[in-house]
C-alpha cells in the first residue's frame, strides 16, 4: 500500500479533520472505503500512470513557471524568427518573443480551460440527463429532441459560429462558449444510465416507503452516476483543451491572455510551416498532444476501472 | 411489418423535427447572442459615414423588426428555398457555397473511406489480439491521434511531405490558375492535391471508430455463445466471422453516422492549413468578413446533411438487427 492510498484508507480523518470538520470526515472515511482497491487497479494500468505523470508534470508547470522562464513576459528581441538556439531553446517568433516563454506563459490558461469548461458541460449535462430520465415523458421529448440537434450541428461549426458572433473575446467568453456546447453527449450518457437505475429495486423499495422524488435522486440516482460522470469528465477537459486551441488557430481564441492556440495561430500566420522555425510550430503543439493525451489515457483508464464490465476481460 | 413501419415513422418525424429546432437555433444564434451583427458589419470609420452604414445595415439584415416577425419572416424564406445573399459577393448564397461544396465533399467522401476501412480493420485486429502488445499499439496509436489537433497534424505531415520532403503541393485543390476539367491529367493533378488532406484527416479522425469496433467486439466476445462456437470446435477466424462481428456491428454503424460530423469539422481545419477552398475555408472567410448569410446557410446544410446520416444509419440498423425498437 503506498502513502497515497493510506492517506485516504484510515488517514482521512487525520489529514482532512482540520479542514472540513470532525462529522465530515467520518462520512468522507466512509465515501473512501473502497478507494484504496480503486488506486490500486487505476495505478495497474500503463495508461493510467502515464497519464497520471503527464497531467502532474504540467501542472507543476503552471504553478512553477514564473520560476523556470528564461525570458519576461513582454521580452521582446530584434531577432525575430530565429531558429532554436542555447538563448531561445524554441526559437523566436515574429516580433522576437521567446517561444519557450509563451509556451510556458501558455499553459495555464489552457489547463484552466479544460477544467473550467468541463465543470460547465459536466453541470449542465448531469442536470439535464437526471431530469430527463428520471422524469421522462414530455420534459425527456423536449430535451432529447433539443440534445439532437446539439449533436447535429457539427461541433466545430457551432463552436466557430458563436464565437464570431462575440466581438471582443476573453478567456471566459471562450470558456462558456466551450462549455455551453459540450454537454451533449453527457446528458445523453447519464440519461441512459438514469434509464436503467430507475428499473432497479432499490430506487422501487425507497418510493414504497414514500421517499421524495428530490430525495430518490440526491441519495440513490446521482451517487450510482457520478462514476460514470467522472471518468466522462476527465475526457471532456481533453476536448475542451483541443476545443481551444483549434479556435485560437481560427483566429477565434480569447484575446486577452497567451495559451497554446495562441502560439500555433501566431506561427502559422508567420508562416513558420514554410520557412521555420519548425519548433515554433512543433512545440506548443506536442504540448497541446501531450496534455489531451495525458487526460485521455487517465479517463481511459478510469472506465477500464469504474465499470465493472470491462475488467473481467 | 406494422411495427417496422411506426419506428421507421417516428425517426422520420423525429428528423424533420430536428431540421426545425436546426432552423431555429440557427435564427437564434445570429439574434440574441450578445454581439451587435449590424455593427460587426460596419467598418470602424470616422464620423458619421459608419453612422449611415449601421442604419443601412440593420435595414439590410431585417433588424428593425420585432423578433418574432423576424422569426416567421426567416422560415417563410426558409421553406421558399430564399437562403438570403451574401453581403460580401453580393450573390445568392447558394451560389457562393456552390463552388465549393464538391470539394469538400470529395474530401470527406474520400477520407471517411479511409477512416473507416482502416479503422474497422484495425479495431478488429486489436480485439482478436485484446491485451497483448498488438492491441496495446493500435489502441495507442488510435488514441494518439485523437489527442492530436487535426489542423497541427496537418501543418506537421505539410512540413514533413511538402517542405522537406518537396513530394506534394503546399496548397489549393488544384494548380494554381487551372480548372477542373474531365481529363487524366487533370484528375491526377486533384488527387495529387488532396494526397496530404485526405491522410490528414483520414488517419485524424481513426481513433473513434478503432476504439468502438474494438470494443464492441470485446464485448461480444465475452458472451457465453462465443465460448460454445470454440465449444463446437469452430476455428478462430470462423468464430469471428460468423459469430462476433454481425453482433458488434450496431455500435459500429451508429458511430460512422456520429463520426461525419466530427470528420466535418476536421475538414474545416485541413481545408484552412492547406488552403483547399472548400466549406470549411469559405467559412472561416466568411467569419472573417462577418458575411453571416453565409455562415448561416453553412450551419443550416451541415446540420441538415448530419441529421439525415442519423436517419440513413437509424434505417440501415431496424434492416440489421429486428431486436432494434424505438427508445
Amino acid at each position: 500500500m503506498t502513502n497515497f492510498q493510506r492517506l485516504f484508507d484510515r488517514g482521512s480523518r487525520r489529514v482532512l479533520g482540520p479542514i472540513v470538520g470532525p462529522v465530515w470526515t467520518d462520512k468522507i472515511s466512509l465515501s473512501m472505503k473502497g478507494f484504496g482497491k480503486t488506486t490500486d487497479l487505476f495505478i495497474a494500468t500503463w495508461m493510467g500512470r502515464v497519464g497520471l505523470a503527464i497531467i502532474v508534470f504540467f501542472m507543476a508547470l503552471v504553478v512553477y513557471a514564473d520560476l523556470f522562464v528564461p525570458y519576461d513576459r513582454n521580452f521582446s528581441s530584434t531577432e525575430i524568427l530565429e531558429d532554436p538556439s542555447w538563448e531561445h531553446p524554441f526559437g523566436t517568433d515574429s516580433i522576437g518573443r521567446d517561444v519557450l516563454t509563451r509556451t510556458m506563459h501558455g499553459t495555464k490558461a489552457s489547463l484552466t480551460v479544460g477544467f473550467v469548461a468541463m465543470a460547465i458541460s459536466m453541470g449542465i449535462g448531469t442536470g439535464v440527463g437526471l431530469i430527463s430520465g428520471y422524469w421522462g415523458g414530455w420534459r425527456d421529448e423536449v430535451i432529447m429532441r433539443f440534445n439532437d440537434v446539439f449533436l447535429s450541428i457539427p461541433w466545430l461549426v457551432l463552436m466557430l459560429v458563436i464565437a464570431a458572433v462575440f466581438e471582443s473575446r476573453t478567456l471566459l467568453t471562450v470558456i462558456i462558449i466551450i462549455g455551453a456546447t459540450g454537454w451533449s453527449w453527457t446528458a445523453r450518457i447519464v440519461r441512459s444510465q438514469v434509464l436503467s437505475l430507475k428499473t432497479r429495486q432499490f430506487i422501487e423499495r425507497a418510493k414504497a416507503i414514500g421517499a421524495g422524488d428530490m430525495h430518490i435522486l440526491k441519495k440513490h440516482v446521482f451517487p450510482n452516476v457520478v462514476p460514470l460522470v467522472f471518468a466522462n469528465a476527465i475526457l471532456t477537459i481533453a476536448i475542451a483543451i483541443l476545443s481551444e486551441s483549434t479556435l485560437s488557430f481560427l483566429h477565434l481564441g480569447p484575446q486577452d491572455v497567451e495559451t497554446w492556440g495562441r502560439v500555433l495561430e501566431d506561427a502559422y500566420v508567420a508562416s513558420a510551416a514554410m520557412a521555420g522555425p519548425y519548433t515554433f510550430i512543433i512545440m506548443p503543439g506536442l504540448c497541446i498532444v501531450a496534455v489531451v493525451l495525458g487526460f485521455t489515457f487517465v479517463g481511459y483508464a478510469m472506465d477500464e476501472v469504474l465499470n465493472p464490465k470491462l475488467r473481467r476481460r | 411489418m406494422a411495427s417496422l413501419r411506426k419506428v421507421l415513422g417516428k425517426r422520420i418525424f423525429n428528423a424533420f423535427l430536428a431540421i426545425l429546432l436546426i432552423m431555429l437555433i440557427n435564427f437564434l444564434l445570429f439574434r440574441l447572442l450578445p454581439g451587435d451583427p449590424a455593427r460587426l458589419m460596419t467598418p470602424r470609420l470616422p464620423g458619421d459615414a459608419a453612422d449611415a452604414m449601421y442604419e443601412r445595415n440593420v435595414e439590410l439584415m431585417g433588424l428593425d423588426e420585432s423578433i418574432p416577425v423576424q422569426l416567421y419572416k426567416y422560415f417563410i424564406s426558409t421553406f421558399m428555398l430564399d437562403w438570403g445573399e451574401s453581403y460580401r459577393h453580393e450573390l445568392p448564397v447558394t451560389e457562393v457555397v456552390a463552388n465549393s461544396i464538391l470539394w469538400t465533399v470529395l474530401l470527406l467522401g474520400a477520407s471517411s473511406i479511409v477512416t473507416f476501412v482502416v479503422g474497422i480493420i484495425l479495431g478488429k485486429l486489436a480485439a482478436a489480439r485484446r491485451g497483448k502488445p498488438t492491441d496495446i499499439a493500435i489502441t495507442g496509436f488510435g488514441l494518439f491521434f485523437y489527442g492530436m489537433p487535426i489542423f497541427w497534424f496537418a501543418i506537421v505531415l505539410m512540413i514533413v511531405f511538402a517542405v522537406w520532403v518537396d513530394v506534394f503541393p503546399v496548397s489549393g485543390y488544384m494548380d494554381h490558375g487551372r480548372s477542373p476539367e474531365f481529363t487524366l491529367d487533370a484528375i491526377g493533378n486533384i488527387l495529387w492535391h488532396m494526397a496530404l488532406p485526405v491522410a490528414t484527416l483520414g488517419i485524424g479522425s481513426l481513433a473513434g471508430i478503432i476504439l468502438i469496433q474494438r470494443n464492441s467486439l470485446v464485448d461480444v466476445l465475452t458472451e457465453d455463445y462465443i465460448v460454445t462456437a470454440y465449444a463446437k470446435g469452430l476455428s478462430e477466424k470462423q468464430v469471428m466471422k460468423k459469430h462476433a462481428t454481425p453482433n458488434a456491428r450496431l455500435p459500429v454503424v451508429t458511430t460512422i453516422a456520429m463520426d461525419i460530423a466530427f470528420i466535418l469539422g476536421g475538414a474545416f481545419q485541413v481545408e484552412y492549413v492547406f488552403t483547399y477552398k472548400g466549406i470549411g475555408w469559405m467559412t472561416i472567410d466568411a467569419i472573417g468578413n462577418y458575411d453571416f448569410p453565409v455562415l448561416q446557410f453553412i450551419v443550416l446544410i451541415g446540420g441538415v446533411a448530419v441529421v439525415i446520416a442519423n436517419l440513413v444509419a437509424d434505417i440501415v440498423l431496424v434492416m440489421l438487427d429486428p431486436r432494434v425498437t424505438i427508445t
